[in-house]
């Protein structure tokens, strides 16, 4: 597909970022594979949005690397993250809310009018709206009849369903998503995980930040756990139990013992 | 949330799926909705103004309503309506600017005196162009300034601009060692401050061309959506990969140019620089811009509606000239009607809340 089949689609090594006296992120390792889903779970305070804000390029790392396909990437930038093909939901979602669903959507990667309005930085309100609209039909999104609503008169379910189309509309190599389904119904829940699926059967990367163990066993293609900061264990969801990764997140048992069991 | 709950909760919803049928919010009802709100900001405010203007005309019967009476109302609002519409960039990005009415004072004196330096050499014609460039250069070049303050130094746009206005009024009291600018060639004032254009004042006329360029600038470019995105939500902006310090930095230089603009009109209406006939344009520019319905906490903003709010103050201070009201009344009365229009914003703001 391309020379660089070999490496993986991301690697993050060595990953630190402390504020002030706390050390938030102590040791980051992670790789994806191109068509891969992997979760990352941990306790709260574990590190785990630290280590995701610092591979999007929302914070810059204190030491680390970060490479997408073998090439390094520009720490501590959004916008190279972004053009490198990176797409992230963020906890808090990184909505205007003030603005409307289509404007969030394509905020930062405005549609422009034709010729010299364009250039001139005119907007292209109906092809935004039109193709905002299309996207929602596309991932299945029916609880949103109106993509002119500003993003702060919606629900939250309804905010986060918005935030994962922005992210998949921009995503060309990685999506990255921290706690896509927190305030999310079944339904819309449903919409998230199959929208992953897609997202992998594209080739695209996946990295999956959960509190919700259950579906993280059911989606991801590896898991990840963080502690304090560090990654601890690496597992195959296959035959494992809630109860055993909520047990490694904790580090009630040894974390060596489990990585080598993987 | 903690661990045991993560065991427990399998499926972590909050109430039950919604019907596709019935959405929460129907689209167009929505969007009629806004629309209304948008319209009855603005049309309100254009009732005040038509009522406080019926208002002074009874008071005066009927001398208010006077060809030149109007005109000078015009020629007030010109300047002041350049100033309230670079204020609803800054607003609407989440930002304050308390240097514009500084910012005007010194582009008018710098205005001045190149006009004066090159009058005799160049001529009038050349020498108020190269005076009018340089005074909107001046302008812009304090808002620049500002913006590169407020993003550069992260310090908060309140204290940057407390600090600027400062700084421009007393570069200009140094320019000009605190006495007015005089000498300038009459033809300034005949030719354009005091002209008019088929009745209307000229620099209205070119007040009321920049702000409708302004106003599409606002809500039809990307440089207009990012502002309101990073009055919105700083944060979230940022990370949608709005370049949020740079437009930070374009709507302080958009409102330092308008006050630019707007401190070479008043040259042009008075012959002359006014350095302490400023005190309170800033606080009467920014009253039109929160009554026109720009927000005080950022993410929304009109052009349109601080454009027309613009002749609240203008028409209240003429009809209290004209009824003989003292200028010390004048003063509080500014006060009080920027007072109102922040209380107006924020049940504004706490309607938005709960609907």
């Amino acid at each position: 597909m391309n020379p660089t089949e070999g490496t993986p689609l991301l690697r993050a090594c060595g990953l630190k970022k402390s504020f002030g006296q706390l050390e938030a992120l102590r040791e980051g390792n992670l790789i994806v594979n191109r068509g891969e889903v992997v979760a990352i779970v941990g306790d709260n305070g574990a590190g785990k949005s630290t280590f995701i804000s610092c591979i999007a390029g929302a914070l810059r790392p204190d030491a680390g690397e970060v490479f997408l396909n073998g090439n390094p990437l520009e720490l501590g930038s959004i916008h190279a993250a972004m053009r490198a093909g990176i797409a992230t939901v963020y906890q808090d979602l990184a909505m205007a809310p003030e603005l409307s669903v289509a404007e969030n959507i394509f905020l930062s990667t405005e549609l422009r009018r034709r010729g010299i309005a364009g250039r001139l930085g005119l907007v292209d309100q109906k092809a935004m709206r039109a193709r905002a609209a299309a996207l929602m039909d596309e991932l299945g999104i029916t609880t949103l009849a109106d993509v002119s609503a500003v993003a702060g008169s919606l629900s939250g379910g309804q905010r986060q369903v918005v935030a994962v189309a922005r992210a998949v509309s921009r995503a060309g190599q990685l999506i990255i998503l921290d706690e896509p389904t927190a305030a999310l119904g079944a339904r819309q829940s449903q919409i998230v995980l199959d929208t992953i699926h897609t997202m992998r059967e594209r080739g695209l990367g996946v990295v999956l930040i959960s509190h919700d163990l259950p579906r993280v066993l059911e989606v991801a293609d590896r898991i990840v756990v963080m502690r304090f900061g560090r990654v601890v264990a690496e597992v195959a969801p296959r035959g494992q139990t809630v109860r055993h990764i909520v047990s490694l997140m904790l580090g009630e048992e040894s974390a060596a013992k489990e990585s080598a069991a993987s | 949330m903690t661990v045991g709950q993560i065991q427990t909760s399998s499926t972590p919803e909050q109430g039950p799926p919604r019907p596709p049928s019935a959405p929460p919010r129907p689209g167009p009802r929505e969007v009629l909705h806004r629309l209304r709100i948008l319209q009855s900001t603005t049309s309100y405010v254009a009732c005040a103004v038509v009522a406080l203007t019926l208002i002074f005309a009874v008071l005066t019967s009927g001398n208010f309503l006077n060809t030149s009476n109007l005109q000078s109302i015009g020629r007030n609002s010109a300047g002041l309506m350049l100033l309230a519409v670079g204020l609803a960039f800054v607003l609407g990005a989440g930002h304050i600017d308390l240097s514009v009415g500084s910012t005007l004072v010194l582009s008018s004196v710098v205005s001045a005196k190149v006009i004066v330096a090159f009058a005799a050499s160049a001529g009038a014609g050349w020498a108020i162009v190269i005076g009018a460039i340089c005074g909107v250069l001046a302008g812009a070049a304090m808002g620049l300034l500002n913006g590169v303050l407020v993003t550069r130094l992260r310090i908060n746009s309140f204290v940057v601009t407390l600090g600027t206005m400062g700084v421009g009024i007393g570069l200009a009291q140094v320019i000009t060692n605190g006495s007015n600018v005089i000498g300038l060639p009459t033809v300034i004032q005949r030719g354009f401050g005091i002209a008019n254009w088929f009745s209307i004042p000229r620099p209205l006329l070119l007040s009321l061309a920049l702000c409708l360029v302004a106003a599409g600038v606002l809500t039809q470019t990307v440089f207009g959506r990012h502002a309101l995105a990073t009055g919105s939500s700083e944060a979230g902006a940022r990370r949608a990969g709005v370049k949020v310090d740079h437009t930070t930095i374009g709507v302080f230089l958009l409102a330092g140019t308008m006050a630019g603009v707007a401190g070479f009109l008043d040259i042009t209406r008075f012959g002359t620089t006014a350095i302490s006939g400023h005190e309170t344009t800033m606080l009467q520019a920014l009253s039109a811009v929160i009554i026109g319905g720009t927000s005080l906490f950022g993410g929304r903003a009109s052009v349109l509606g601080a454009m027309i709010a613009t002749f609240i103050s203008t028409v209240l201070l003429a009809g209290f000239v004209m009824i003989d009201v003292s200028s010390f009344y004048q003063r509080i009365a500014i006060g009080v009607v920027l007072i109102i229009a922040v209380w107006v914003d924020r049940l504004r703001q706490a309607r938005a809340a709960t609907t």
